[in-house]
């Protein structure tokens, strides 16, 4: 830990630390471009420079590349580093055009402040500038190439850190270009980093191109919704319409990055369909009146039937304080506690997080600083993308992944793939099959420095996750923990788990049966979430009344007799528990409304004169069941009670956005032992697997239209032998039959998918939407449609 | 498109990838290869490189074009790549690029009309000794005066007629 002196003041950095890292501390901005936290100092742009006065080596070095020493002293002033510096900017400014004023980059452009900063003000170069061709990166990311300074990040960060092939430096000397071989879409799941990282404007996203200048844009640290991990982000927006995300920095979770889902997914926000107005029987009303309407409809059903007859449904979806109220509801109504996750298998595998698991949680940090991750039944790149991005870090620094997974799983870096079916993994994790696997496996996370298993909550359900928390366990010796990491559907799963109450896996024979006669559902939708859609469809529509609470149009919104709209998680403030159970809370960037772009068509909207907000009425949900309380407590205050009140939540109210987050504390109840009945439930020879796909499969961003050109469209992907078998070719259109119905989709092949399984995606919006991930797979048989 | 590489080179080449670690290393060789047999190296060989060392047309591009000695574009046949660097520039290199210029009737980048020759100004040809200095194909010459490049230009126009 070396103490040294810069600009007159002490600072003590950790060993290795450069000159740099240290002056950053003191808050002393050296000029800077090619280095970047994330991808560290290459000493290629020579901006950086200072004097070192006092150290082995004085004189004018560069800072990024000059270890800190103990007693060195440092000036980063003196009039030799300053003339460099500002040399250094007046050579880069030789070929960087002069086209701030129309550039995508102006007011957030490093290059802007940095040549500032370098005290470069006025050219002297006369000479022509160096052009190029751009190309066409795709629909996410525009290339102005002119603009270049050649720092490398965009190359750094695409193919270095994101494992991207198809973007890179080509050239030499005065013609270096980053771009692709041919013109076409970007093919990394990771591509919209490079326009975060390109510090001028070469790199910008074309989707939100001339839309908005940094300081006209509303921005606010929140949390992507988009799965379970909770990386932090920046969305930002201006006329109501959310217009870009960009990726927010948590050290502890998604680092400086995020992926492209994350990024291009937030088109829900600004969907046309989304529900705007509170709606009782079929007609327009005030909030007021709606939240009136449905305590007299609860407390009538109540009086009359008994509070067994209400039924509650929170989720992963809404915030933690939302879900914390609607339990308190229920407590006040003394009818049965909410259920929090539809699906009876998840809500298993969420349990195990949030019980067993809790004392063994990996941070996604800690995965990219793991030397052995093995990964049972998930496929990162789909269910959780920053994920992969970890695991590419595990592999760059020497490490090892191994996957087990039935599906045909890629990762940005090199991995061991075992296609086991999702019974094999099981039975694999109870010891009682794939022995030499597992003893292998076993072996090897045992001599491991920093292990870390990887559980997808989906494939291994309850019981898996309980298996794999033996497994943990049993690999801990006395100088660490053997860590997991699990993979949970929603984004709040972990905060609506901690909530859960004991097991209720009978809500839909509750319905059924007719005892339940009003259910309320919080940013939930039975229809899409149930495993059983159709028969929940059929339940719902002979309930008396069904009252939601959401963001999103959804099956439950179209039925519902009583609807009040809420705000998106970019509306509104509150708090996410991701899947290693550390609380983020995230701010309100926008407030809610149709977006201009909506409301004009793309002209002048139109010109009426009303004195609210077109479409300003959702609240969040939070709010919305405070009034239907009579709950007058402030954000705050809400989550002060919390905290006193459920002590896994000690922290929660000290939660800023843009923070690092806290951990739940670790569960302090036995476990809740699993039935192992699933491992040995799955035969016949053909099975169907219904998963989570990279784009479509979780239920915002199917509705974000940027999107779709990564969309896949429905198909089933089974081993080329399976295909054989029954005489049917790749690409031919076949039929799918199941319990659930028959479909017809285009049949692929793949070699890494194990045999006896077809894989099919599950995309809401679509009719494949019946098959709801996360179950155990089920019975079907594939055949050519009749000549 | 013309065959880039010959069914035999391609099995050579297979077998040589099969038997190293890094099959990358290769890169310039399969490229030259190429050059050799077509005169330069197309999109399409670049494609087939990336194809047979498993890597992306990207990544064997990022190669192609960081050495000026691969060609990406046409080339006459004997393209010269004439000194542009500070050695020569002293010994009288300027002059004699002029001298070449007027001779072939093309500038810097050009091919001459009869297709032979394509000038390219190369910085430091590694030859400073023999400044000013030329190479064509894999031979340098040097040092050279207008006489003795009339001389060698005349010897590889009547070259190419035979
Ligand atoms: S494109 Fe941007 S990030 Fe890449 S080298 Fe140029 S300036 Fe740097
Ligand atoms: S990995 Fe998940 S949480 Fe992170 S940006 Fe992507 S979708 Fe969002
Ligand atoms: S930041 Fe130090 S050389 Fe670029």
């Amino acid at each position: 830990m070396p103490t040294l002196t810069i600009d007159n003041q002490q600072v003590t950095v950790p060993d290795g630390n450069t000159v740099f890292e240290a002056a950053e501390q003191l808050g002393i901005v050296v000029p800077h471009f090619c280095y970047h936290h994330a991808l560290g100092a290459v000493g290629a742009c020579r901006m950086c420079a200072v004097t070192v006065v006092e150290g082995s080596m004085p004189g004018m070095k560069m800072s990024c590349m000059t270890p800190a020493e103990e007693g060195m002293v440092v000036e980063t002033g003196t009039a030799q580093a300053e003339g460099f510096r500002e040399h250094v900017g007046e050579w880069l400014m030789t070929n960087h055009p002069h086209d701030c004023p129309v550039c995508d980059e102006g007011g957030e452009c490093q290059l802007q402040e940095m040549t500032i900063a370098s005290g470069h003000g006025l050219r002297n170069y006369r000479g022509n500038k160096r052009t190029y061709q751009n190309q066409d990166l795709g629909p996410y990311v525009a290339q102005e190439m002119n603009r270049c300074i050649q720092c490398y990040r965009c190359v750094r960060t695409y193919q270095d850190y994101c494992g991207g092939r198809d973007f890179g430096a080509m050239g030499s000397r005065q013609r270096v270009f980053f771009g692709r071989f041919r013109d076409g879409m970007l093919e990394s799941d990771f591509s919209g980093n490079i326009v975060d990282v390109c510090p001028t404007g070469v790199l910008t996203d074309k989707t939100f191109r001339f839309k908005t200048r940094l300081w006209d844009l509303e921005q606010a640290p929140s949390i992507c919704p988009h799965c379970s991990l909770g990386c932090a982000t920046v969305p930002g927006g201006r006329y109501r319409e959310l217009q870009r995300v960009v990726s927010g920095v948590n050290l502890q979770t998604n680092g400086h990055f995020i992926c492209d889902r994350g990024r291009f997914g937030s088109g829900y926000v600004n969907h046309p369909a989304r529900p705007r107005h509170a709606r009782a029987g079929g007609s327009r009303v005030s909030v007021t009146d709606a939240v009136d309407s449905l305590l007299r409809r609860i407390s009538e059903t109540v009086s009359q039937h008994g509070p067994e007859a209400v039924a509650m449904v929170g989720s992963g979806r809404a915030s933690l304080e939302a879900n914390l109220l609607l339990r308190q509801w229920a407590a006040e109504l003394n009818c049965p506690p909410p259920v929090f996750e539809l699906h009876p298998r998840r809500a298993r595998a969420i349990r195990q997080t949030v019980g067993t698991l809790s004392d063994h949680l990996a941070s996604l940090r800690q995965v990219r600083k793991s030397d052995l991750v093995v990964v049972f039944g998930a496929d990162p790149l789909a269910e959780a993308p920053m994920l992969a991005l970890a695991l590419r870090q595990v592999v760059r620094a020497g490490g090892r992944v191994v996957v087990l997974d039935p599906r045909p799983v890629e990762l940005p870096c090199e991995f061991e793939h075992h296609p086991l079916t999702q019974e094999k993994i099981l039975c694999l994790l109870a010891g009682n099959c794939e022995k030499e696997l597992f003893n292998r496996l076993l072996q090897d996370l045992m001599a491991a420095r920093r292990p870390v298993l990887v559980g997808g909550g989906d494939l291994l359900g309850g019981v898996g996750l309980q298996l794999l928390g033996h497994l943990t366990e049993s690999c801990d010796n006395d100088d660490r923990y053997c860590l997991v990491h699990p993979l949970l559907p929603q984004a709040n799963s972990f905060g609506a788990g901690l909530l859960e109450g004991p097991e209720q896996t009978d809500l839909l024979e509750r319905l059924e049966s007719g005892r339940v006669r009003a259910l309320i559902c919080l940013e939930s939708d039975p229809c899409s979430e149930h495993p059983e859609a159709g028969r929940m469809q059929l339940a719902i529509s002979r309930l008396d009344y069904l009252a939601v609470f959401d963001y999103l149009p959804t099956h439950a919104t179209k039925r519902a007799d009583l609807l009040l709209p809420t705000t998106t998680p970019v509306e509104g403030d509150g708090v996410f528990i991701n899947n290693e159970g550390r609380m983020q809370a995230f701010a309100r960037v926008l407030q809610p409304g149709v977006p201009l772009a909506v409301t004009g068509q793309g002209n002048h909207p139109p010109r009426e004169f009303v004195p609210a907000t077109p479409g300003c009425h959702p609240r969040p949900a939070w709010q919305l069941l405070q009034q239907v309380l009579g709950d007058e407590r402030t954000l705050h205050g809400l989550r002060q009670a919390a905290a006193e009140h459920e002590s896994r939540l000690e922290g929660l109210s000290d939660l800023q956005p843009g923070g690092e987050g806290l951990r739940v504390m670790p569960s302090s109840q036995a476990p809740v032992e699993e039935s192992t009945v699933e491992i040995w439930s799955q035969d016949g020879d053909l099975r169907l697997l219904p998963v989570q796909v990279r784009y479509g499969s979780d239920h915002a961003s199917c509705l974000s239209d940027k999107l779709t050109p990564r969309m896949t469209g429905p198909q089933l992907i089974v081993h080329p032998q399976e295909a054989e078998k029954r005489q049917l070719k790749a690409g031919e259109t076949v039929l799918l039959k199941t319990a659930q119905g028959t479909f017809r989709f285009p049949l692929a092949c793949d070699e890494r998918v194990v045999r006896g399984r077809v894989i099919v995606p599950c995309l809401p919006g679509t009719p494949l939407e019946i098959l709801v991930p996360g179950g155990l797979s089920l019975p079907c048989e594939i055949e050519g449609e009749a000549p | 498109m013309a065959e880039l590489l010959t069914a035999e080179q391609i099995d050579q080449f297979r077998a040589h990838i099969a038997h190293i670690e890094h099959p990358r290393e290769l890169i310039i060789d399969l490229l030259r290869a190429v050059q050799d047999k077509h005169g330069w190296v197309p999109d399409e060989g670049v494609e087939l490189v990336a194809g047979l060392l498993g890597l992306t047309p990207l990544e064997v591009e990022e190669i192609a074009t960081f050495y000026y000695k691969i060609y990406r574009r046409p080339v006459g046949r004997y393209p010269i790549h004439i000194c542009d660097s500070i050695c020569c520039w002293s010994r009288g290199g300027e002059a004699l690029a002029e001298h070449l210029q007027k001779s072939l009737d093309i500038a810097p980048g050009e091919t001459s009309a009869d297709g032979l020759f394509t000038l390219l100004p190369t910085c430091c040809l590694g030859v400073c000794g023999r400044a000013p200095a030329m190479m064509i194909g894999r031979e340098s010459y040097g040092p050279l005066n207008n006489e003795d490049v009339d001389r060698v230009l005349a010897e590889l126009r009547q070259e190419a007629q035979a």
